[in-house]
């Protein structure tokens, strides 16, 4: 087991090596690509160009260039972006808690309901009630999600703002917890049900399936025979296993949101998070930036992927192999 | 008798407090020293962003910052802070008075005002200007440091070495005689406008010679205090500051002045519209435009810009080296449509020229309608277009169609791939990211036909806009800072230009005439299509009294008052 | 977003069925049999080839029904309505007229749904959009599916370095970030004098092809995982020990024994694929990375839309409920073959 674990950290070094070297390789390879110029200004002379470059070492050769890049984001974390010629590292330190915010209040609530909607769609299999929950739950995961925030915005914030159940609607952004909480939480709570809509779905459906394929395995159908009620035997043994493929998925999605998978929700709702941070430095092509995102990213989807097959590998030796 | 004597005692006191509160309030008002409205509050300010580049007074060049950099710093000439032609006179403003040239334009005296003070308390000095000068130069990364400031005796060397730049032959600074020389390599007609914006504002002696994070201390009536790109910049009154030109540095009349980043255009107009911010730097989104001048038509004001958006040709490749195609595509173009686009025609007046209206050396003047003559666009003339087209023989020539992927450039740039289509060409659309789109085009290596741009004046002058967008010496060839974009040069017409920038430095009228001559001349030769002339939209909340837009620096933020 | 193993593992009897009804047939005629009898499955699958239906035939409305070219500006063009001639952008009204309008939906042929900023139809542009939307989800799936199970077979076949090496190999692209090669693709191709020469093949900026190739590769690692665990499990059982011991060769084994049997996973996972293949593709779209002007596909129109979603909510809405519809009968197709192929997930009748 320890083995299994140090081999997955060095295998996320490796990802995060492999995953820097790509981005920094097409990032120069995209033609018209010219950070010294863009930071000159409108009509720089070429001597202002060529002390840009100087500057910010883009006059070096290019693995000299990404030494100096993983240097200062890693070792003496003063990495400076392109754009605002600011800090990076605390750019991204103040739009990690946006996107915290906005996944953790998300995770709750699409925790919440996928386990109350699967659970009655199974336990109310052959009424009327397990198809309307589960077409529901189709159409949660049919609708892209930015579509879906962009048609919210326009009944809460245009539409219908002025009915009463919209009206405390507050504009677009995002307020610290610790500034405002209840504004925190206005700003916050249409992205929440938003993005859970999606995953809401997803999981009732996960959840639901799991359940019943799980009712007809052989220690199941035993329980039952020993006589233990039927709720019994739902919570504590069909539901606890079917946990599992449930907790190993969200796993998987919560490491991707934290990573900044969430970036269309944030650009729709205006919150300054990491996702809407990552997009913004690529359409503005500020590599230090998109390198401390990148990075950021896929270190959270990783460590997910390892802590869910860790998991898995603890559960079933018939996959450990890999 | 009593009673009386009593009612005369009431009214003596009521009258002495009537005059003691009389006096008092007057005395408020000088000290606030504004015309418009009363001093104290917030003026709560919204922006998606921060100023793109480097915070740093000598680096940052845009408008954003610049607004802010006018009422923290001074120049030793301003722009007079007024609306409509008089704000763009020019005024002293650290300096006593305008000097007179000498020596044949290449010299310069002035006196430096006493006693004003930076917002840290120190004293502004002569040597000041020598130290600010010199750093502009080693810093290495201002813009315009190799192209404006380097007519300074001493500045070419410098661009050369920065690190070691010496400008004690082209400043001298008598901190006794409390004067500044300037020692010029040549004569130019623009020195007094360079030194009248925020890349020539006196810093103290002793700002790092290398970039800053936050503008150092200045000498405006207000300072900043936060600059974090990501949240807000925050300025605060200066308590040093004592107003010396009403005309160049008045007091402002908000205590605190603040500028919020984050929010997407359509909340920050929300947020105006409820009063939870004041003004909106941004160009307000296309759908709230009519919801505006419906519902909140008193809180915006539109402004018309000495600015022009254009599309470039490239004349020195097929098919647009040929006259006669760049004039048939003027002819073709349906500016109406492209006006509608930007907005409608309470937003853009359509234009064919490359001087803005209002500009010095302007004369309305546009061959390529229907029915020229009277100066102003009306039509399209397609007939004209088809047979200058079937003339110049470049039919069927594929054509990339070059502009950046926001929204309005995108649709300009659909609009003119069906024309060319109509035309007989075979065109095709070419958008690129905003932060690559400027400077493709500019590098002659990538053989760019026909490119979406626009420009906005640095200051009143003519060379501003023809000199640096279609002089000769602004093509350089394969280079990403090529500011011609069109690569063109036409040696009759440079002559021209150099003889107007000659006469400038002495007849600035006289010279203006030729400047007018020169536009047409160029316009002739249909370099570009020109499009429209931009105009800016205010929009403030209820409660912003006393707003005043500066043909040079738009918005005046610490003119208006919140209370 | 990760996805939920399928295990189809020999014949199950559905609920109305008898051993009688089954016999002699094959499990692909018994799930065709299952497939018919599920209304619900049927009714998606209809709408679905409606929606295909009607994309491909975008020419053909905007040709005789519409009018008009969805890719041309419109600016200064007018309609008629019911004798009424109206400008297709209108000028902002108040005091100020600030800001121009395009029309909202006239509900009839012409610009039935309204213009949108440039004066394009809108319904003419939704339809061509599907094209652009259902060929790229369709094949982008397709891709993706090809190279899982290509992958899939060898990494669960072989396993050992072979498995670790393709399954790292998995992770990787699984964290790269997708906007930035969508982004720096699109620039290289934009840029790039003739578009981008491949030795026989030229692909234009504006070409279909880019966003096809980008999403397909980035959801292999989304297919692969659930058929090399299957692949790893059928490797256990008995009729391939039974193969192995009558000499067969890997080539036989892969493809005559294992094989067939992952296809039934692809097929179910297929429509699911699909769903996501679209939703993303109109993602990329939305941020201006997917497809590239002058074609449309339904997440460039939804991006139009958001510019006018305070006065003509319609643009950003319609292409919305395409792809919701789309999505939705994919999805339903999606679980009914799933139940065709494998009934013990269905719904049971207590």
């Amino acid at each position: 087991m320890a083995t299994f674990a140090i081999r997955r950290a060095l295998w996320l070094l490796v990802v995060l090596f492999a995953i820097s070297v790509l981005v920094f390789l097409i990032f120069f390879a995209t033609p018209g690509v010219d950070p010294a110029r863009q930071m000159a200004g409108r009509n720089p002379s070429p001597e202002t160009i060529k002390n840009i470059k100087h500057e910010f070492g883009l006059d070096r050769p290019l693995p000299v260039r990404y030494g100096l890049l993983m240097k200062h984001m890693f070792i003496s974390r003063d990495l400076i972006s392109y754009g605002s010629h600011t800090r990076v590292i605390p750019e991204v330190l103040s739009a990690t808690p946006v996107t915290l915010s906005l996944v953790f209040g998300a995770a709750v609530i699409w925790v919440v309901f996928s386990i109350l909607t699967g659970v009655a769609a199974a336990v109310f299999r052959g009424t009327v009630i397990d198809p309307i929950l589960m077409i529901l739950a189709l159409i949660g995961i049919s609708v892209p999600v930015f579509w879906l925030g962009e048609v919210v915005n326009l009944v809460t914030q245009s539409r219908l703002h002025n009915f009463f159940l919209f009206s405390w609607v507050p504009p677009l952004g995002y307020t610290p917890l610790t500034q405002d909480p209840l504004m925190w939480f206005e700003q916050l709570i249409f992205p929440w049900l938003t993005l859970s809509v999606l995953y809401i779905g997803f999981y009732a459906r996960v959840l639901r399936a799991n359940l019943i394929e799980t009712e007809n395995e052989d220690y199941i159908r035993t329980a039952r025979a020993k006589g233990l009620s039927e709720r019994r035997v739902l919570l504590r043994h069909t539901l606890r296993t079917s946990m599992i493929t449930f907790v190993s998925l969200f796993g998987l999605d919560f490491g991707i949101l934290v990573g900044g998978g969430a970036l269309l929700t944030e650009v729709v709702f205006g919150l300054p998070g990491v996702g809407l941070l990552t997009y913004n430095s690529l359409t503005a092509l500020d590599l230090p930036v998109i390198m401390t995102t990148v990075i950021y990213g896929a270190f959270f989807i990783t460590l997910a992927n390892a802590l869910v097959d860790l998991l898995y590998a603890w559960l079933d030796p018939r996959v450990r192999p890999a | 008798m009593r009673s009386r004597s009593l009612f005369q005692l009431l009214t003596l006191i009521g009258l002495a407090a009537l005059v003691l509160t009389a006096c008092g309030g007057s005395s408020k008002k000088k000290s606030s020293a504004s015309s418009s409205g009363n001093a104290g509050g917030t003026l709560m300010t919204v922006a998606k962003g921060a100023p793109s580049g480097s915070p740093d007074p000598q680096i940052n060049y845009t408008l954003q910052e610049w607004q802010l950099l006018i009422i923290t710093h001074d120049g030793l000439l301003g722009f007079k802070r007024a609306s409509g032609t008089e704000g763009t006179k020019l005024v002293p403003d650290l300096a006593t008075a305008i000097p007179k040239p000498q020596n044949g334009g290449k010299t310069f005296v002035f006196h430096i005002r006493k006693g004003i003070k930076f917002s840290d308390g120190k004293e502004l000095k002569p040597s000041d200007v020598k130290y600010t000068f010199e750093r502009l130069f080693k810093i290495g990364q201002s813009p315009n440091a190799g192209t404006w400031y380097n007519v300074i005796v001493g500045g070419d060397a410098c661009v050369k070495t920065p690190a070691t730049c010496d400008l004690s032959k082209g400043v001298i600074a008598d901190d006794a005689a409390g004067t500044v020389t300037f020692h010029l390599t040549k004569g130019d007609p623009e020195f007094f406008d360079k030194l009248a914006v925020p890349f020539a504002f006196i810093l103290p002696t002793g700002t790092p010679n290398k970039e800053v994070q936050l503008p150092p201390a200045g000498t405006g009536p207000y300072k900043f205090v936060q600059y974090n790109p990501n949240k807000q910049i925050k300025l605060v009154r200066n308590t040093n500051f004592k107003e010396w030109s009403k005309d160049a540095q008045p007091n402002g009349n908000p205590d605190v002045i603040i500028q919020k980043f984050g929010l997407s255009a359509e909340a920050e107009v929300t947020q105006v519209e409820n009063g939870q911010a004041d003004w909106v730097f941004d160009t307000p989104p296309s759908d709230r435009l009519n919801e505006i001048s419906t519902k909140y038509a008193d809180q915006v004001h539109v402004n018309p810009l000495t600015a022009v958006w254009y599309w470039a040709f490239n004349v020195r490749i097929p098919p647009f080296n040929n006259l006669q195609a760049r004039q048939a595509v003027n002819f073709a173009t349906d500016r109406n449509a492209l006006v509608k686009i930007y907005g409608g025609p309470k937003l853009a007046v359509p234009t064919c020229q490359i001087l803005p209206p209002n500009f010095p050396g302007y004369k309305p003047y546009c061959p390529y309608t229907k029915n020229p003559g009277s100066g102003k666009w009306t039509a399209p003339d397609m007939a004209k277009a088809k047979q200058l087209i079937a003339a110049s023989g470049t039919k069927g020539a594929s054509v990339k169609v070059n502009t950046d992927t926001v929204e309005t450039d995108k649709a300009l740039g659909l609009y003119f791939v069906g024309l060319l289509n109509k035309l007989g060409y075979k065109a095709s659309l070419q958008a690129l990211s905003p932060d690559i789109q400027y400077p493709y085009c500019q590098n002659s290596k990538n053989k760019v036909q026909f490119c979406w741009s626009s420009w906005y004046q640095d200051y009143p002058a003519a060379s501003d806009f023809l000199n640096i967008l279609l002089g000769c010496s602004s093509f350089i060839p394969n280079s990403n800072a090529s500011p011609n974009i069109a690569e063109f040069c036409d040696k009759g017409i440079q002559a021209q230009m150099d003889a107007a920038l000659q006469q400038g430095i002495t007849d600035p009228s006289g010279a203006n005439t030729k400047w007018q001559a020169i536009d047409k001349a160029v316009t002739d030769q249909a370099p570009w299509v020109a499009l429209f002339n931009p105009k800016y939209i205010d929009f403030l909340s209820k409660r912003v009294k006393g707003y005043q837009f500066s043909p040079q620096w738009y918005f005046l933020l610490a003119q208006a008052s919140v209370k | 977003m990760a996805v939920f193993e399928p295990e189809a593992e020999g014949i199950v009897l559905d609920a109305e069925e008898t051993g009688g009804d089954i016999a002699g047939r094959s499990p692909w005629a018994l799930a065709g049999r299952r497939l018919v009898r599920n209304k619900l499955a049927l009714a998606a699958l209809a709408l679905f080839v409606l929606i295909v239906a009607i994309s491909f035939a975008a020419p053909l409305y905007s040709k005789h029904v519409a009018n008009t070219d969805p890719f041309e500006s419109n600016i200064s063009g007018t309609v008629t309505i019911d004798g009424k001639t109206e400008p297709v952008l209108q000028q902002g009204g108040g005091k100020l007229g600030l800001g121009e309008t395009p029309i909202g939906p006239t509900w009839h042929s012409h610009y039935l749904l309204g213009a949108d900023n440039q004066g394009r139809d809108v319904a003419a542009r939704v339809l061509y959009g599907g094209r652009a939307s259902l060929e790229i989800g369709l094949g982008s799936a397709l891709l993706a599916s090809f190279l899982a199970v290509v992958f899939g077979l060898v990494a669960g076949f072989f396993g050992g370095l072979t498995d670790t090496g393709i399954s790292r190999l998995m992770d990787l692209i699984w964290a790269f970030p997708v906007y930035l090669l969508a982004i720096s693709l699109a620039t290289v191709l934009l840029t790039a004098p003739n578009g981008l020469n491949l030795g026989i093949f030229n692909v234009s900026a504006s070409s279909l092809w880019i966003p096809l190739v980008i999403i397909g590769v980035i959801y292999v690692p989304y297919v692969f995982r659930p058929i090399r665990g299957q692949v790893l499990s059928l490797r256990e059982r008995e009729f391939v020990e039974a193969a192995i011991a009558q000499g067969a060769s890997n080539f036989r084994l892969i493809f005559r024994e294992i094989l067939p049997n992952v296809a039934s996973t692809v097929i179910v996972l297929l429509p699911l694929i699909i769903a996501t293949t679209i939703l993303t593709e109109s993602a990329l779209s939305y941020l201006s990375i997917g497809v590239q002007p002058p074609k449309a596909s339904w997440g460039t129109i939804i991006e139009d839309g958001q510019a006018l979603l305070y006065t003509r909510p319609t643009v950003a809405i319609a292409p919305g409920v395409m792809i919701v519809l789309t999505v939705l009968a994919l999805n339903v197709l999606g679980d009914g073959l799933r139940d065709a192929l494998d009934p013990r997930s269905k719904v049971r009748m207590k």
